[in-house]
């Protein structure tokens, strides 16, 4: 087991007080929502509970949360579900290039299916150029689709104004708000947004939950089709457990998100300014400032990341990096690729993601193993400090 | 199984490389192999005596199992003939390593190469050192796509008002000293400056040289720009590896060709 955990943007634990108000909907109240005995109305009655709950964590409408069993799952409604709900108007649509691979893959799915899609390109920090989303509108434009943070280099996009060009020019926007939750208060009125994906378990509520806000003038079609449940959007029956704990896991993070964040942006600020201090040759990847409170992102010149990610492992500190080596295609992060790297420099990232139970010795330990890390996988590498020039 | 999930062997070649380093002198051949757009580069280091190999050593730029095998191919091949190392065959590294993840099989396919290579360049080479021609002027430029669409659009031919560069990530040719002075002349206004060269190696003055070696501009040689790309402006390049025969693409927001 490792001791230090730094990659809660991969995984976070389901916090025992959620656990807690789950746990009686396994045992005790495990009826189907559908049911009209009584049994029936306990589950249906946690069901909108929680929908409030949700909801309320957003600033959405009760009736305007579909819950899913991934936030994945709630993307290929809102992108698959809305284009073929609107194919008549048009079939164009406009992606960023530093989505989830999950949207980029669904983004795929659609081209392989008739849809035209335009991918915006993001500066060195990793956002995306307000006249350059602009630019790639048209006449057949119905949905923009923008990561509310990115969840590699946690540049926070500014949604406000893509919500106000989408709007604008009367196209749906979608919003992968996966990375951003529990690190940035949402708002869906105020960022105008008409469709969004969220996890539970990124508000440390369970896996396999997740849900859609889909704003009333947004229906999609459904992907899903069964007995009609969710109101014919999502079909199956539902998680009840489940939903109750995402429910849990948004009123727990509306009250104590405050102060967590504020304590993950000291982690954050000690963790960049100690390790480009101490580390010759490192470099952030990722915007200075506006970046998630959690994401601490570096590069190091020379090295490869799931090296660097064993040499953490073999000092029980858990972390990420962008590596192709660990990823399953062997491509390095497309993310890291379009801030304009080079496949070279994108293999040595280090992802460092503190989260609530992030502790002051965890930050101190990272502090001090890296720098020897570092210069240990330097000392085997051909290609650090070695530039081909030559004087004649 | 996990591409995570090695054995305990290669874990411990991991941890504990053996042969780390370079060797030196008239009776060592070096083999090179990979590509560090790849994720993986390797050297491997052989001295030769009586047709035997007495030293072994390595180099190398990659994941777990690339430095893991390196390790392990140096170790076999110590104290065998050149003809015993040739036979050294792409999977008995991973045997001796007790297995690699099948994800992983294309690193301990580069080891026994980079082996290959070494034993080859000493028996090609009969006591004759290849050298480089040298040249004043910097490579000819080729067709480059998009060069005047987007003129004025990211595209500059000179470096005239350095401050147009802030903050822009910039790709520079290799096109002479003149473009090297360019490059370097950015660095002032901007920390991300690419300098492509379709050389193997980019030579010019030693002032120059050293200026750049220094600096923060990121050298790639052996590839050339092919194409500029981009919505109206200039958003990125294609880019020819020519050593890997690999096209790839850079977002970058400029582009300097300095005829």
């Amino acid at each position: 087991m490792d001791s230090v955990y730094l990659d809660y943007h991969s995984s976070k634990p389901t916090d025992k007080r959620v656990l807690e108000e789950m746990m009686p909907y396994f045992t005790e109240m495990y009826g189907n929502p559908s049911s009209l005995h009584s049994m029936g109305d306990l589950a249906s009655d946690a069901l909108e509970a929680s929908r409030k709950r949700v909801a309320g964590f957003i600033n959405a409408d009760e009736d305007e949360i579909v819950f899913t069993a991934s936030a994945t799952e709630a993307s290929n409604m809102a992108l698959i579900g809305y284009a073929m709900r609107r194919k008549r108007r048009g079939k164009h649509i406009i992606i960023s290039e530093v989505e989830h691979i999950s949207i980029r893959n669904i983004a795929k799915y659609l081209e392989a299916n008739g849809f035209e899609v335009s991918r915006v390109p993001v500066d060195q920090y990793g956002m995306v150029p307000l006249h350059k989303m602009e630019r790639r509108i048209r006449d057949d434009t119905i949905l923009i689709s923008v990561i509310y943070a990115n969840n590699e280099i946690g540049t926070i996009q500014p949604i406000k104004a893509i919500g106000e060009i989408a709007a604008d020019h009367d196209i749906a926007f979608h919003s992968d708000a996966v990375a951003a939750e529990g690190l940035i208060p949402l708002d869906v009125k105020r960022d105008g947004i008409n469709l969004m994906s969220l996890s539970s378990n990124d508000l440390y509520g369970p896996h396999g939950v997740g849900a859609l806000y889909m704003q009333k003038r947004y229906r999609v079609n459904p992907v899903i089709i069964g007995g009609g449940q969710e109101r014919g959007i999502r079909s199956g029956s539902e998680n009840i457990p489940g939903v109750v704990g995402m429910g849990a896991a948004a009123d727990l993070m509306q009250s104590e998100m405050h102060d967590e964040v504020r304590r993950m942006e000291a982690y954050r600020e000690q963790l960049i300014k100690n390790i480009l201090q101490d580390v010759p040759d490192s470099h952030l990847n990722g915007h200075p400032t506006d970046r998630l409170a959690s994401n601490s992102h570096f590069r190091f010149d020379g090295i490869e990341g799931e090296a660097l990610l064993l040499s953490f492992k073999d000092h029980a500190i858990a972390v990420s990096t962008g590596s192709a080596c660990t990823s399953k295609t062997l491509e390095p992060s497309h993310t890291l690729i379009a801030t304009g790297l080079t496949h070279e420099e994108a293999h040595g990232s280090l992802q460092l993601t503190t989260g609530r139970f992030t502790e002051d010795s965890d930050i101190d330990k990272v502090i001090k193993v890296t720098p020897d890390i570092v210069s240990n996988l330097r000392r085997l590498s051909p290609i650090y400090k070695e530039k081909k020039v030559f004087a004649r | 199984m996990k591409p995570t999930k090695y054995s305990e062997k290669v874990l411990d070649h991991f941890r504990n490389p053996r042969n780390v380093g370079v060797l030196e002198g008239d009776d060592v051949a070096v083999g090179r192999v990979g590509n560090p757009t790849c994720g993986d580069q390797m050297e491997v280091f052989i001295r030769v005596e009586d047709d035997r190999i007495m030293d072994a050593k390595f180099r190398t730029f990659g994941c777990g199992s690339a430095i893991a095998t390196s390790s392990m191919v140096t170790e076999m091949a110590k104290g065998m003939t050149l003809d015993q190392a040739l036979e050294i065959e792409r999977g008995d590294v991973a045997t001796e390593l007790e297995g690699l993840p099948p994800i992983k099989m294309h690193c301990s396919n580069l080891a026994a190469d980079a082996l290959h290579e070494a034993i080859k360049s000493y028996r090609a080479r009969g006591g004759q050192e290849l050298s480089e021609a040298l040249e004043d002027t910097g490579p000819e430029l080729s067709c480059l796509i998009g060069k005047e669409e987007y003129l004025d659009k990211g595209v500059y031919l000179d470096v005239m008002a350095p401050e147009e560069f802030a903050g822009k990530r910039v790709v520079v040719l290799h096109t002479g000293d003149e473009s090297i002075d360019a490059a370097l002349e950015l660095t002032s206004q901007t920390d991300r400056v690419v300098l492509i060269s379709p050389e193997k190696e980019i030579v010019t003055t030693e002032e120059l040289a050293e200026e750049l070696r220094t600096s923060s501009v990121k050298v790639i040689t052996e590839s050339r720009v092919l194409e500029i790309m981009g919505d109206y402006e200039v958003e990125k390049v294609r880019v020819h590896n020519l050593d890997e025969d690999d096209e790839y693409e850079l977002f970058v927001d400029a582009v300097v060709v300095i005829e």
